[in-house]
């Protein structure tokens, strides 16, 4: 393709690549467009304002995903960020758990189309529920807006997570308490999480996302 | 200890079960399943992954269906069965008041429990109108509650029909009476009082607004009510904003 230049790989298969002079973020794709998404060649452009995960990668976040990470990604939804991360663990394994039926029917046509995708309509809140189907993981990625989504967190960390395993978490403050000032909910929120992580970085992403940051974590185990 | 996986069941061995699918379906457990159940489990079953991948399709497919199968429906007939519920309990216990003031007796006494199992009944119901109505109506729900909204989807006949009522209407459901009353006076050339809000005044947030401002409120939220019902039957993904946007409303119109 004509103008196209990859720049810079910041993950397996993911790229900063240059077309007609704009800098983008995209995953090198062997599948189609899934969500409006632009595919230019084989790169599928990741679009930051539509996926938190992309926004924060942009924003400086490198985190350590492998070909072969097996992920638990509580939040699905209609797929969006999942897309970009089966064309990251090519080798790996994504359990994708979401709670509410209607997005997922959009969901499973990806999870159809993938190979490394197992959707799981399940309740994040009872990971006892899908305790024998779900192994140990490396990383446990979470974009779901409720008030208790720290404790959704820590209790499938408890599960699933292998010691030293990473986490990504995408806090939303204002569906924690709409009441109190964003940012004293963040340092709450930290204060939580740093009891049973280590913060590797905190990722403020509300030129893309309002009102959410995101934080990267280590499991102590 | 025993551990159900999707695959089988594992006590320090696996069996392997017979049927995926409906393993798959029981796969829970307490407390975290040990690693090697699962190195074992990759082990015995043949392209792992593959055949893991295919039955967590399969059953989520028929997950997915059976919860976007009229599950509208099943909210509407509860709601109907919760109202004539209530009824027959209030007669009821009308009923058991007159019989003991005159006798209490064995008969009297197996009254009253009847009477205690209906209002179990009643609290089963509403604790599952609430469950299915965040399922399929979390926007709706987040704004009025899955009472009100539960009512609102009644009045309207379904989800679809709800999501392609103008707001105008939303804000109205519950008061078609005092609507055409007034929409005759009119006609005839006379004032009327066209009503603010039906079903939705059942929310604090226009009920405790003095009056001369719920009709203000019975608009915004009925706006947002809108957008959530057209959110909800299309999409499905909670979007908080709405119900934050009708709070904000609300805090405001209380304040001036």
């Amino acid at each position: 393709m004509k103008n196209l230049q990859e720049l810079e790989e910041v993950l397996p298969n993911t790229y900063f690549i240059q077309v007609n002079g704009k800098r983008l973020l995209a995953t090198k794709s062997k599948y189609p467009p899934f969500y409006g998404e632009r595919k230019y060649g084989e790169y599928r452009e990741w679009i930051p304002t539509r996926s938190k995960l992309s926004a924060a990668i942009i924003k400086g976040l490198r985190p350590k995903i492998k070909e072969d990470t097996k992920i638990l990604y509580l939040g699905a939804a209609s797929g969006t960020t999942v897309s970009h991360l089966s064309d990251i663990v090519e080798e790996g394994v994504i359990y994708a758990v979401e709670y509410s039926a209607k997005p997922f029917v959009k969901f499973l046509e990806l999870a159809k189309e993938r190979r490394n995708i197992v959707p799981l309509l399940e309740d994040a809140r009872k990971p006892e529920n899908y305790s024998g189907i779900v192994e140990k993981v490396d990383f446990i990625y979470q974009d779901i807006a409720q008030r208790d989504q720290i404790d959704i967190f820590i209790k499938n960390a408890e599960f699933f997570l292998k010691k030293g395993g990473i986490g990504i978490i995408m806090v939303k403050a204002r569906s924690i308490d709409s009441t109190l000032e964003p940012e004293k909910i963040f340092k709450n929120v930290e204060k939580e999480l740093k009891r049973k992580f280590d913060l590797l970085s905190k990722i403020d992403i509300q030129s893309y996302h309002k009102d959410h940051v995101c934080f990267y974590l280590r499991w102590r185990g | 200890m025993k551990y159900n996986l999707w695959c089988g069941e594992y006590d320090g061995k696996l069996k392997l079960s017979k049927d995926f699918a409906k393993s798959f379906a029981k796969a829970k457990n307490p407390s975290p399943v040990p690693e090697e159940a699962f190195e074992e489990a990759k082990e015995k079953v043949k392209n792992y992954y593959e055949v893991l991948r295919r039955v967590a399709i399969e059953v989520t497919e028929r997950k997915v269906e059976r919860e976007l199968r009229r599950e509208d429906r099943y909210v509407i007939m509860l709601v109907k069965a919760l109202d004539e519920l209530n009824e027959a309990i209030n007669l009821l216990e009308e009923k058991y008041r007159d019989l003991v003031e005159v006798k209490t007796s064995e008969i009297s006494e197996e009254f009253e429990e009847r009477i205690r199992g209906l209002k179990e009944l009643r609290r089963r119901i509403e604790r599952e109108i609430d469950e299915v109505m965040g399922k399929i109506a979390p926007n709706l729900t987040e704004i009025l509650g899955a009472k009100i909204a539960a009512r609102l989807l009644e009045r309207a006949g379904s989800m679809e029909k709800l999501a392609i009522l103008p707001a105008s209407t939303i804000q109205i459901i519950g008061a078609e009476k005092s609507l055409f009353k007034a929409l005759t006076r009119i006609r005839k050339g006379k004032k009327a009082k066209i009503p603010k809000h039906g079903i939705i005044f059942q929310h604090p947030f226009i009920r405790s607004l003095p009056k001369r401002k719920r009709g203000k409120m019975a608009r915004f939220m009925a706006g947002k009510l809108a957008i959530a019902a057209k959110l909800d039957y299309f999409s499905g993904e909670l979007k908080e904003e709405l119900a934050e946007e009708v709070r904000r409303k609300y805090e405001e119109l209380a304040r001036a």
